[in-house]
Formats: structure tokens, sequence, C-alpha cells
């Protein structure tokens, strides 16, 4: 079987933004075309991660982002999965490659967030929840959110403060990330003092609105090697659905996250102690916690201690570090591109491309991607270098 | 596998808010695992089995977890900040819904009921044709 590997990332600048999703895309894939060939020259087929037709009535991302891209009669189409929609993209590609259908494939996502304002974007977004019985008690993704942490300060020994001090954390590394939605250090007083948009979470709890663009081209690794680019292996896949209903799932277990990231574990033979860095999908502060528990990484109820350095932690955590981009709390969370910001970040962190905030030695990464509310489908994959054993 | 389906059959969204509007919370329950299913559904998620019985379910619940929107959705923007529920039912199922009582005064483990009332002018303005008449549910503290 080919053996899947990224061949170059791209990104759009994130935040609010002057450009439209198509131009975003341009900007995300001139990044990732730099140095190359012309996507005409190179691209199989291509997989769009896009959450929502809401926010510029558009669809067919399949289609328009290739004819941008300078491609024409090649299999294109949008994938949808609420904030997965990217790493479904990216697993798509992966599995075209790894099945021998394509040596090069193009995975992108884009959101363009802002065209309607806050109130827009919360409508969009519960557009992900249950419609005859979620969406018709007014729920929102931050309340959502809410009704998870509520149980988990319940069931652990966590606090909001412990909460907080994760978006501390994450902000601290964005600082570090000139990609970064928010490139600023916080501290917890600035959390713990903001807004309340869901109780017990608070506007700094919550990843921001944005706009953004990625593109990831993933190719055999003859053809990577033939291109003279730093390559990372996506050595394992895994992807999992779980009930669309909030109330119908275990609210601190996130089972789908568990099963999605020891599939990947067992695609690519590793466990949970091997992985150096991990990107994990934290739209909310408490969802880090959550994934560090499912992902292997922490005893239950203790993955709140993600913020503190490994040698601080609770017997039993591995050394892992998680969000080194700033997570999607600083860096960004532009819903569709998001899975491919994640992968973005481990090809940077494992080619030596990470600047200053480099995670020393890091050889194996984990994405954990998850649309609707927490588990109602998560996407894993792990990233390892390309001379790791 | 079992008869057709119609809008009749409380394992359809019709059919379970019909009996809702006459004040009856129906339940799926698996007839192989026993799991409660809030609305019924032909399968059941727990086990993968098509056998699934509709039976009453009691209106009596604890409160799992809950919160309160400041940020609402267009369509409640009036209504904010409101409370939201997840409600463990006497009978085993779970079901997310408003809660009438202000935040502060909620804790984890409060009785509640559930309640149902017709849609008000402005969710029905917000509401699909066919959901137009769809009662809603309200969980109050007892």
């Amino acid at each position: 079987m080919p053996e899947p590997v990224i061949a170059s990332v791209g990104a759009s600048p994130l935040g609010r933004t002057d450009l439209p999703g198509r131009d975003l895309f341009s900007v995300a894939l001139a990044e990732a075309f730099d140095g190359l060939p012309n996507p005409a020259d190179l691209v199989e087929a291509v997989y769009v991660g896009n959450q929502s037709e809401s926010y510029e009535h558009q669809i067919m991302h399949g289609t328009l982002l290739a004819e941008w891209a300078g491609l024409r009669h090649v299999p294109a189409e949008r994938v949808e999965g609420c904030a997965a929609a990217g790493a479904l993209a990216l697993r798509h590609a992966v599995k075209d490659v790894r099945n021998g259908e394509h040596d090069a494939v193009l995975a992108c996502g884009v959101e363009k967030m802002t065209s309607a304002g806050t109130s827009g974007a919360t409508d969009a977004l519960s557009a992900a929840f249950d419609r005859a019985i979620e969406q018709r008690s007014g729920v929102t993704a931050p309340s959502q959110y809410a009704l998870l942490a509520q149980r988990y300060l319940h069931e652990t020994d966590a606090t909001e403060r412990d909460l907080a001090k994760i978006a501390v954390k994450n902000h601290e590394n964005a600082a570090h990330n000139p990609r970064a939605q928010f490139p600023k250090e916080i501290d917890v007083a600035t959390v713990l003092e903001s807004d309340a948009v869901a109780p017990p979470l608070k506007l700094y709890d919550c990843a921001p609105v944005g706009d953004g663009a990625a593109a990831v081209l993933v190719t055999t690794a003859e053809l990577a090697a033939s291109l003279d680019r730093p390559q990372v292996r996506v050595a394992g896949s895994g992807a999992s659905a779980n009930n669309i209903a909030v109330a119908e799932r275990n609210m601190t277990e996130i089972a789908g996250a568990r099963i999605a990231a020891e599939t990947a574990y067992e695609e690519a033979g590793i466990d949970a102690e091997a992985v150096d860095i991990a990107e994990v999908h934290d739209a909310f502060t408490v969802c880090e916690a959550l994934l560090a528990e499912a992902a292997g990484f922490a005893p239950t109820g203790t993955g709140y201690q993600s913020y503190e350095n490994p040698a601080e932690r609770t017997d039993g955590w591995t050394d892992v570090q998680l969000s080194p981009s700033g997570g999607l709390k600083a860096r960004g969370h532009p819903i569709g591109a998001t899975g491919l910001l994640q992968a973005l970040e481990a090809y940077e962190q494992l080619t030596g491309a990470a600047g200053d905030r480099a995670v020393e030695g890091a050889e194996t990464a984990l994405l954990l991607n998850e649309g609707g509310v927490a588990d109602a489908v998560t996407v894993g994959h792990v990233l390892t270098t390309a001379e790791v054993s | 596998m079992t008869d057709a389906l119609d809008a009749s059959d409380p394992r359809t969204l019709p059919g379970f808010f019909d009996a809702l509007a006459e004040g009856e919370l129906l339940g799926g329950v698996c007839a192989d695992c026993g799991e409660v299913l809030l609305p019924p559904r032909p399968a059941c998620y727990a086990c993968g089995s098509r056998a699934v019985d509709v039976e009453p379910q009691s209106p009596n619940g604890r409160v799992f977890s809950y919160t309160a929107v400041h940020t609402p959705p267009p369509a409640f923007a009036g209504d904010a900040p409101y409370t939201i529920a997840v409600v463990e039912l006497a009978d085993g199922g779970r079901l997310l819904g408003r809660l009438t009582a202000d935040y502060a005064d909620v804790a984890i483990g409060d009785s509640v009921e559930l309640t149902v009332r017709e849609p008000t002018p402005q969710e029905q303005q917000v509401a699909l044709d066919y959901e137009a008449d769809w009662p809603v549910h309200v969980f109050e503290p007892r």
C-alpha cells in the first residue's frame, strides 16, 4: 500500500478578514504551492471541508475551489461534518492515496464566519444540533459545551480557575504563532472576569468566530520526495460518529474521541505514551481537558491539568504538550478549516518549521478534530516525522 | 424489519409530537437491551436492535446538568438569559430542554417535571412548515 504523506501546507490569515471564502482559499493555496508545480500538474482530486452555506449562500465548494485552483475535470467535493469537516477532508485524501487511487490529493477547508456577525454564526452553528429537541429549545454551541463543563466540574476536582488556566496556556502558545488570530498572552483574572456566555463558561473559555482557509497536499512518499519537499507521514486515521443529541451521550467520557484516537494509534502501531504533541479540539476550554482523557494522555478526571508542565501533572499523565499552536482558542477556529490548521501545525512542528514555539524533539503528533457537540463526530490522525521508526 | 412507518407512528417525529400535544411523553424502549430512546426511533443506538417498543414515560426527573444561554440564536433573542437543562427522567431516558428557573436557583439533582405548551407566535414564525404546530416541552421545578 502506498504510504500517504503531507508534502505541503498553507493557510490564509485568520480572524476578521476582508476576503470572501474562495479568496481566502486562494491565499492558502498559494502558500501551499509556493515552489511547487501548478496544482493542475499535480492534484488528482479535491476535498473541501466547509461547515455552512449560510455564511456565503454557497455550496458546491468542491467544484468552485477546484476551478479557482486551475483544476478541471477532477473529482471534487465538499465534505460536511460541522467543525470536523476539515479532518474528514484530510481523511478522504489520505485514504485515496493509501488505496492507490491517486498520487496527490488536495485537502482544504474554508469558512467565512464573519459575514453575518455573531448572531449569524450562532445561528449557523446551531444547525449542528438535533433540530427536533435541541434547536427548538434554543440551545447554542457555548451552552451545549457548558452542559459538559458543568458535569465535568461536578464530577472532578477541576475548578473554573483550572479551565481558565487552559485558556491562558493556549494564549501563551499562540503568542509565539505568527498565524494566530489572538497572538497575545492573557491572565487568569481576564478569563474569570470575562462576560458570562453560558455559565460556567465565560467569553475567554470560548474559541473565537473568525474567517480562514487552509490547504494540505497529501501525496505518496515517492512523489513528495521527487518534489523535494519535507514530508510528514500520516501513520494513522480514525473516525467515529456518536449520537447527535448531547443528552444521550456520556457527557464526561468522550467515547467517540477515544475510538478515533485509538483507531489512529492502532494503525500507526503506537500507544498514547508515544505522542509528543497533540492538537485537540479545544473549541471551549473544557474540551481540552475531556480530550486529554479520551486520547489516553491523562487519568480520568485529571485532563484539566493540561496547562501544567509535564513534571507538575498527576501520576499517570504522559509528557504530551497540548495545543502548541494556541489551539482553537487562540490560534483560531474557522470551522471547516480547523482540522487542516491542526495538520498544518503538526507539519510545521515535525519538519522543524515551528520557530520559537517548536516543541523540542517532537516526532509524533495526534490530531483530534470534532464536529457537532463533542464527539457527535470525531476524526483522529497520527502524524510522524519521516525518520521515526 | 417492521411495517413501513407513517406519520401516525410515534417512532416518527409527527407521531411523537402528536402524542406530546396530548400531554403524553412517549419513549422508545429497546426490546433487546432496555435502552430508552427520546424521542422514539426505529433503531436502538445502544445495541442496533430494530425491535423498539413505544411506551409512556414519566414526566418526572432530576437535573443532570444545566446552564444559561446569554448569547441566544436570533430566533430566541428576546428570551435571554434562559436556563437549559439536561434532565434524567424517572424511567431512565435523558432529555434536553428549557427549565423555568433562574440559573442561580438550580443545582444538579433538583427535581423537575416535564410540561408541554403550544408554540408561541414567535416560535411558529421561525418554524418549518411541518413543525408549526408541534408543542414545546419545558421543565418546571417541583
